[in-house]
Parts: C-alpha cells; sequence; structure tokens
C-alpha cells in the first residue's frame, strides 16, 4: 500500500490521454451547462418536433461555412421583418410596407414566403398585395394578391386577425403566385409557360432571374430587391402590426437543416446534456447495484451467493441488443425504460468481477478482527471490504458511461429512442430514414455521430488514464 | 467421459437459459398487459370476418348478433383470452419452443410467405453467413497481429492498436457503415451502397458469387473494424501475460526456436483465455450485426428486426428476440465445446 491520494492523482494526471480526457469532459460539461441555462425542457416537444416551428427554415441545406470551400455562391437565409408603414391613398386607403434585400448569389433562393401579423380592422376585410421589384426595375405587379375572409357573423368591430399565429403564405404553393407570374411572363417576355409549367420549373427563377439567349431563366439578377406589401383598406382605423418576408437561403447555419428545415446546430447542441445524463445515470445506477450486489455475493455467500452468481449468469448469457429492443418496444420508448433496462442488464459483469476481489479481501486479517471484535456484516461490508474495491469501481463506473451513450444511440438508430427528448442517435435515425446519405447531406450524417465518438472517447481515455492507478501491477510495468 | 459430461451440464444450463428468458419475456408481456392486447386484436379482425361472410348468408340482424357473439366465445376461450395472462403462460411457451411463431404483419419471403417460421427460416441464413465471415475474419486478424505486436509491446505500431481498439470501442457500428456508404458508394461510386444481390441478380452460380462478394465488402468491413479492435487488443494482452511466465523463459533458456516458442508455448496457453473473451464478445457481434444489417439492407434477420420496429410488427419482434437469443445460446455452446478441446483442465 503507502500510496495515497494525492499520488493516485498525480499517476493519473502524469498521462497524456488523461489530461484530453479531462479537457474535453469540461467542454462537453460547459455545452451541456450552457443548453440546460439556455433551452426549455419541453424543447423535443415543443420545437424539435414541430414541423410549424422550422416552416421557415431551408430544407436540407449545408452549413454556411461550406462556401469558402466552394466556387459556387449559394444565397444565404433571409428573415425580413418590418412594422415600419406608411399609410397612402391611391384610390383607396393603403397601408405600405417596403423590405430591401440584396441577393449576391449564383443560385437562386430555395423558396420564398410572406407573412402578416395581427391585423386590426373595422369594415370591409382589407386585401393584401405584394409587389417584387428586380434590380433590374422589372416589376413582378400583383405577384401576391391575398383577400382576408370576413370576419364569422356575431363578432363585433374592431375584428382582430392573425394575433396569435400570423398568416403565412408559401409563395411557391400558391396558385394566384403562379398565375401572376404567368401574366408578368407573357407581358415581360412574350412567354407562353403556363401556372402549372411555372411550379414545376419552380417559381424562383422567374421571381430571381433573368433569361440567356436562349429564354432559359437561368441567370441570377444580382442587387437590390424590393418587395412592396400594400395592404388595401377600407377604414382609416385599420391597422397591421408587422410583415415577414423569408427568402430562403441554400445554405444555413453552422450545421445545416434536415429536410423538415429544422437548425441541426440546435438539436445537436441539445443532444450534449442528454447523452451525459443518459450516461451518467446509467453507469452510476449499473455500478451501484453491480457492486452491492457483487459485494453482497462475495463477503456473504451460501444461498445469497448462489442466487446472485445464478442470475446474474443468466443475464450474461443473453444477447443485450435483441432483448433492449424487446423491453423498449414492449415498456414503451420512454428515457427512464431505456435506463432501467440497461442498468437491469448491465450489473452483471461487474457483479462477478467485484464478487471475486471481495473474496480475495475478505481473507484480510484486519476483516477476520472485526468480524471477532463483534462488528456487523452490513458494517464490515461498507467499511471494510467497500474502500477496497471503490477504485475500481469508479474505473467501471466511468468505462460504463460511453456504454450506456452507445446503447442508447443504437436503439434510437432503430428507432426506439424517446421521441420527447432529441439526441444524436435520433438525428442520425432520422437522417437514416430520410435518406441523407443518398442525398448527400452529409452535414446530417457526420456532426451527430462524430459528437457520439468524441463522448465516448473521452470517458474511454479517462478510463485508461485511471487503470493505472487501480492497477498496481500495470504501475510497476510502466 | 468427463469431457461429455462438463458439456453436457453446460448444454444443459443454457437450454436453461432460453426456457427462463421465455418466461421472463411472456411474463413481461402478459404483466403489461401485452399479450392480451394482441390476442383481443387477433380475436376482433377473426370476428370481423366471420360477421362479413355471416351477412351475405343470413338477414336477420338478431341472429346474426346471436351466432358472432358465439363465435367470438369460443375464440376467446380457444385464445385463453377467458382466463388470466398467467394461465397462459405454459401454452405460450410451448408455441414458441415448437415454432408455432404466427404471422408477420407486412414483411414476407420470396414466396410469398408470411408465416414468421418461414421469415426466419429463409433469413437466418444470411444472417449466419454476415457474421460468422466477420467474426473469423476479426478472429484471425486478432490472432495474428495481436500476436505480432506482443512481440514488441510500446513499439509504434503497439501504440497505434492500443488507440484503433479504444476508437473502435467508441465508434458506432452503424455511423461507420454509413460513412462507408457515403464515401464507397454515393461519392466515390465503387462499391454498391447495399442489398445483398444487383437487381436482377446473375443468373450464373459463379457471377453470382462475385456478385454476393462485392455486395459484401462494404458490411464485412464494417462489422470486422468494429470487432477487431477489441480482439487485437485482447490477444496482445493475454499473450504478454504468457510470455513473462517462467515456463517460456524455460523454454527459451533451452534453445527452443522462437516461432516454436510462440506457437507451443505462449499462444497454446493463451488461447482459453482468449477464447473467454471471444464468447463474451459474441453478444456485442450480434448486437452489430443488427445493426449493419439496418445500414446496409442486408436481407438477412437484423433487416427484418428493424421492419418489425418500424411496421411496429409486435408478433414478430417477440419471434425474433427469442430466436436471436437461440442462435447466441447455440452459439456459446459451439464455443464451450471448442474452449473444452483447447483447455483439457476445464470443469464445472
Amino acid at each position: 500500500m503507502g500510496f495515497s491520494a494525492r499520488d493516485a492523482l498525480s499517476e493519473f494526471w502524469a498521462s497524456r490521454i488523461s489530461k484530453l480526457g479531462v479537457a474535453l469532459i469540461i467542454v462537453l460539461f460547459a455545452i451541456s451547462a450552457y443548453v440546460l441555462a439556455s433551452y426549455p425542457l419541453n424543447f423535443g416537444t415543443q420545437y424539435w418536433n414541430k414541423p410549424q416551428y422550422w416552416a421557415d427554415y431551408p430544407k436540407g441545406v449545408p452549413p454556411t461555412w461550406t462556401q469558402s470551400f466552394s466556387s459556387v455562391r449559394r444565397p444565404e437565409h433571409m428573415i425580413l421583418t418590418t412594422d415600419v408603414s406608411q399609410k397612402k391613398t391611391r384610390g383607396n386607403m393603403l397601408i405600405e410596407f417596403n423590405i430591401n434585400f440584396d441577393l449576391r448569389a449564383d443560385m437562386f433562393p430555395q423558396f420564398t414566403s410572406f407573412s402578416l401579423y395581427k391585423l386590426t380592422f373595422y369594415d370591409s376585410p382589407p386585401i393584401i398585395h405584394l409587389t417584387l421589384t428586380k434590380p433590374d426595375g422589372s416589376k413582378i405587379e400583383d405577384l401576391l394578391v391575398e383577400a382576408v375572409p370576413f370576419p364569422s357573423s356575431g363578432q363585433e368591430p374592431p375584428y382582430v386577425k392573425y394575433a396569435e399565429s400570423p398568416l403565412r403564405i408559401y409563395l411557391p404553393g400558391s396558385p394566384a403566385v403562379r398565375n401572376s407570374i404567368a401574366d408578368y411572363l407573357r407581358t415581360e417576355y412574350g412567354s407562353t409557360l403556363t401556372p402549372l409549367e411555372i411550379r414545376n420549373m419552380g417559381i424562383e427563377q422567374f421571381m430571381f432571374g433573368s433569361p440567356d439567349e436562349s429564354g432559359a431563366f437561368t441567370n441570377v439578377v444580382e442587387g437590390t430587391y424590393n418587395i412592396r406589401v400594400q395592404v388595401e383598406i377600407f377604414n382609416e382605423e385599420d391597422t397591421v402590426e408587422s410583415v415577414k418576408f423569408v427568402v430562403g437561403g441554400q445554405a444555413f447555419g453552422f450545421m445545416g437543416t434536415d429536410t423538415l428545415g429544422r437548425d441541426l446546430s440546435v438539436g445537436l447542441l441539445f443532444g450534449f446534456p442528454v447523452a451525459l445524463f443518459i450516461g451518467f445515470i446509467t453507469s452510476t445506477l449499473t455500478t451501484i447495484v453491480g457492486s452491492v450486489l457483487g459485494i453482497m455475493s462475495g463477503y456473504i455467500g451460501g444461498r445469497t451467493d448462489n442466487l446472485i452468481q445464478r442470475i446474474s449468469d443468466i443475464l450474461n448469457n443473453l444477447p443485450q441488443l435483441p432483448i433492449l429492443i424487446f423491453l423498449v418496444f414492449i415498456l414503451g420508448q420512454n428515457i427512464w425504460n431505456i435506463i432501467m433496462v440497461l442498468v437491469v442488464f448491465g450489473w452483471s459483469g461487474l457483479t462477478i468481477l467485484i464478487r471475486s476481489m471481495v473474496l480475495q479481501a475478505k481473507q484480510e486479517q484486519f476483516i477476520e478482527a472485526s468480524i471477532a471484535s463483534g462488528a456487523s456484516a452490513r458494517w464490515i461490508m461498507a467499511r471494510h471490504i467497500f474502500p477496497q474495491v471503490a477504485p475500481f469501481v469508479f474505473t467501471q463506473m466511468i468505462f460504463y458511461t460511453p456504454a450506456a451513450i452507445l446503447a442508447e444511440a443504437a436503439l434510437s438508430f432503430l428507432g426506439l429512442g424517446d421521441p420527447s427528448l432529441p439526441t444524436w442517435g435520433q438525428i442520425l435515425e432520422r437522417g437514416f430514414q430520410t435518406g441523407a446519405i443518398f442525398l448527400g447531406y452529409w452535414w446530417w450524417i457526420i456532426p451527430p455521430g462524430l459528437l457520439i465518438v468524441v463522448t465516448a472517447l473521452c470517458f474511454v481515455f479517462i478510463a485508461q488514464g485511471l487503470e493505472p492507478v487501480v492497477n498496481p501491477r500495470l504501475r510497476r510495468m510502466r | 467421459m468427463r469431457l461429455g459430461r462438463s458439456l453436457l451440464i453446460k448444454a444443459l444450463s443454457l437450454l436453461m437459459v432460453v426456457i427462463i428468458t421465455l418466461l421472463l419475456m411472456n411474463v413481461i408481456l402478459g404483466a403489461t398487459g401485452f399479450s392480451d392486447r394482441m390476442l383481443s386484436a387477433l380475436v376482433n379482425e377473426q370476428v370481423r370476418v366471420y360477421r362479413q361472410g355471416l351477412l351475405g348468408t343470413i338477414s336477420n340482424p338478431d341472429e346474426i348478433t346471436r351466432i358472432v357473439a358465439e363465435y367470438e366465445l369460443t375464440l376467446r376461450t380457444a385464445y385463453g383470452l377467458d382466463k388470466p395472462w398467467i394461465m397462459r403462460l405454459p401454452q405460450m411457451i410451448w408455441r414458441v419452443m415448437t415454432f408455432d411463431l404466427g404471422e408477420a404483419k407486412t414483411s414476407q419471403t420470396f414466396t410469398g410467405s408470411t408465416l414468421i417460421k418461414d421469415l426466419i427460416a429463409e433469413r437466418l441464413p444470411k444472417s449466419v453467413l454476415l457474421i460468422t465471415t466477420s467474426v473469423g475474419i476479426s478472429a484471425l486478424l486478432g490472432i495474428v497481429v495481436g500476436t505480432k505486436i506482443a512481440t514488441k509491446p510500446g513499439s509504434r505500431l503497439d501504440r497505434f492498436f492500443s488507440n484503433y481498439s479504444a476508437f473502435s470501442y467508441a465508434i458506432p457500428t452503424w455511423w461507420t457503415g454509413l460513412l462507408f456508404i457515403m464515401i464507397f458508394a454515393v461519392f466515390l461510386r465503387v462499391l454498391p451502397p447495399g442489398g445483398m444481390y444487383s437487381a436482377p441478380p446473375p443468373t450464373e452460380p459463379a457471377a453470382r458469387l462475385m456478385d454476393l462478394l462485392w455486395h459484401a465488402i462494404l458490411p464485412i468491413s464494417t462489422l470486422v473494424l468494429a470487432l477487431s479492435g477489441s480482439w487485437i487488443y485482447l490477444t496482445r494482452t493475454m499473450v504478454l501475460n504468457t510470455a513473462q511466465q517462467d515456463f517460456v523463459n524455460v523454454a527459451r533458456a533451452k534453445g527452443l526456436p522462437e516461432n516454436m516458442v510462440m506457437r507451443r508455448y505462449i499462444i497454446r496457453v493463451a488461447a482459453p483465455p482468449i477464447l473467454t473473451n471471444v464468447i463474451l464478445g459474441l453478444a456485442g457481434s450480434l448486437g452489430g450485426a443488427i445493426l449493419t444489417e439496418t445500414v446496409f439492407g442486408w436481407p438477412g434477420m437484423g433487416l427484418l428486426y428493424w421492419n418489425a420496429i418500424v411496421t411496429v410488427d409486435e408478433g414478430l419482434i417477440i419471434a425474433l428476440t427469442f430466436i436471436y437469443t437461440l442462435i447466441y445460446v447455440i452459439a456459446r455452446m459451439i464455443l464451450e465445446v471448442l474452449y473444452v478441446i483447447l483447455d483439457p483442465r476445464v470443469e464445472y
């Protein structure tokens, strides 16, 4: 013996991988703390798994930083809001909003959408007109004309609409937009494209492009665009709170988006605390159960020993993944079920190891002395036996943490994750199911997997660094 | 004689594992009300079909209601739904033990059978092919590379493989598979992204075999990458431990050639503990294979498992869990026999 805690620490700190592991784990904890402080706990159900929330995000586009490696300039994602309006009269009274934006890219924007917030009116419902002016001065008049429906009978003025959820129009899906683009093309270029053909070709090329020699709209018109929103009103007191125009980018954020438009960086960040939580809770519970049963098995012996050993024999003789699949499927896809099943099937290996260590420790003379002086079995197990196996138990706990994280990821990948808690495994499962690998959406596949690997590795490193501390034979060999 | 007895005891204890697993599975199914729900759904479906059939022949609605109620009652009795689930346990276990596994909801065999028994019979060989090949290659790599690096502990190669084993522990098998598909099938277009044969498969046997090998490269590499790391490292550690023993020094002192010392004195002694670890690692290989089949669309039982999860096919999941347990137990038994042959000192 003669090996103090301080020696152990310096022994641990001496190896390079321990330092790396500790540094990594500090980063993981810092990110998790940030996420826990800034995310709502119901993030999964309220935001991540709600397609409406992601409607105005571009679908399946790479991260913006990929731009620096590419010769094709992708348009950036623009969310343009304004509440600055002017009242005008031109025949009727108008509330006018003007939105200007710069487009400099070699690709057309992915989509456009228009939203209007909180409309209050007193007489007839207003009519909304959208006009797009290109940098070259050509105009698509009345690109969108939307008549606000009449208030249902029984309501009294002022009528308030779109207060809770805005009026949102996805321009590529609107028949009115197709028709006005067809009109625009006919008058401007004498084109005979039908609205249906325009939809199939994609309306963006006509909104943001100009024709080349062959008449195909392949060139992006670069420069400053103007969107004019005119709300035709029939009472002076009518108001509109604000409007929003989204130009869907072809690149987004730090990690890109999936095909639902979800910002992957947001989901990946949320995965940090979830992975650590699953890893730590599972490994702690597993080592507690494993060491308590192992100590009991080794120290008490007899029938207790027999029973515990038989049970762990059976558990050791089962293929883990099929049983996990079965149990999680039957008990329900809930994080606590997953953790419980991992614990129930995880303790047996540790118990067998601890038992053999306890059998050795039991022979020590000071334990015989304790028994002779009348100490209870429970006291001896807690005070004399446990401290001897504690360092080993601690290493095992560290070593089991990545196993739990990996097991959860595997279950999630098979579609058995807890839907209310997004994890890296679930993001990968969505990617796999959507065919992201065949679409070449590497940003959907590589980052979540890398995060799993890095998190698992950091615990493996620490466990490896702890090994020579716990196992004196290795210490001498070095 | 003694050898036979110890193997028999092992076989019996493994059989007990199968029976206890089945018992526990069924207890869980019963206690959670799952089996009641499943059987009721089955009865309701049959009753519905029966009622449809009667509608054409009998016009009196009261009469139909009466006959249908009677039929439902007989069905419920036949399925044991009139009794608590615990009374159905022996019957349920017997059905599974005799491979009376019911029908799958959506999956089919090539010949169109939906019987789970047929499905498993069709898929099992494909899974076994994948698993045994990968395990074989990994074990071979483990022994060859492991003993090689054990001769020079601390060398650069040794350090490389110790890191490699840490990485292969931390990298999810299925993610490696996804990366492989993306790199080799989507970007480089040199290997097929999945499946077992091209569509349509070549008819000529030699070409067919080549096609199979062509499709097997990625899934097998994925599994080997996941499995070989720990096996190389384990072999190395075991060989290293044995190499430090006195009798090895004695053998060297006698002037025996080095490769004979390695073969006869070191590997022979280190083999049983290595095999023990292979046995313990088997569960991992089976799990890895389920995920690998899913990723590569390899039409084995792992893919079937995934289909069952996606289509919420309870019967199929239960049957596959049982079959996997059975395969695992059988594989363990084979390894136990090997173990006894390798290490005659073993007694149970």
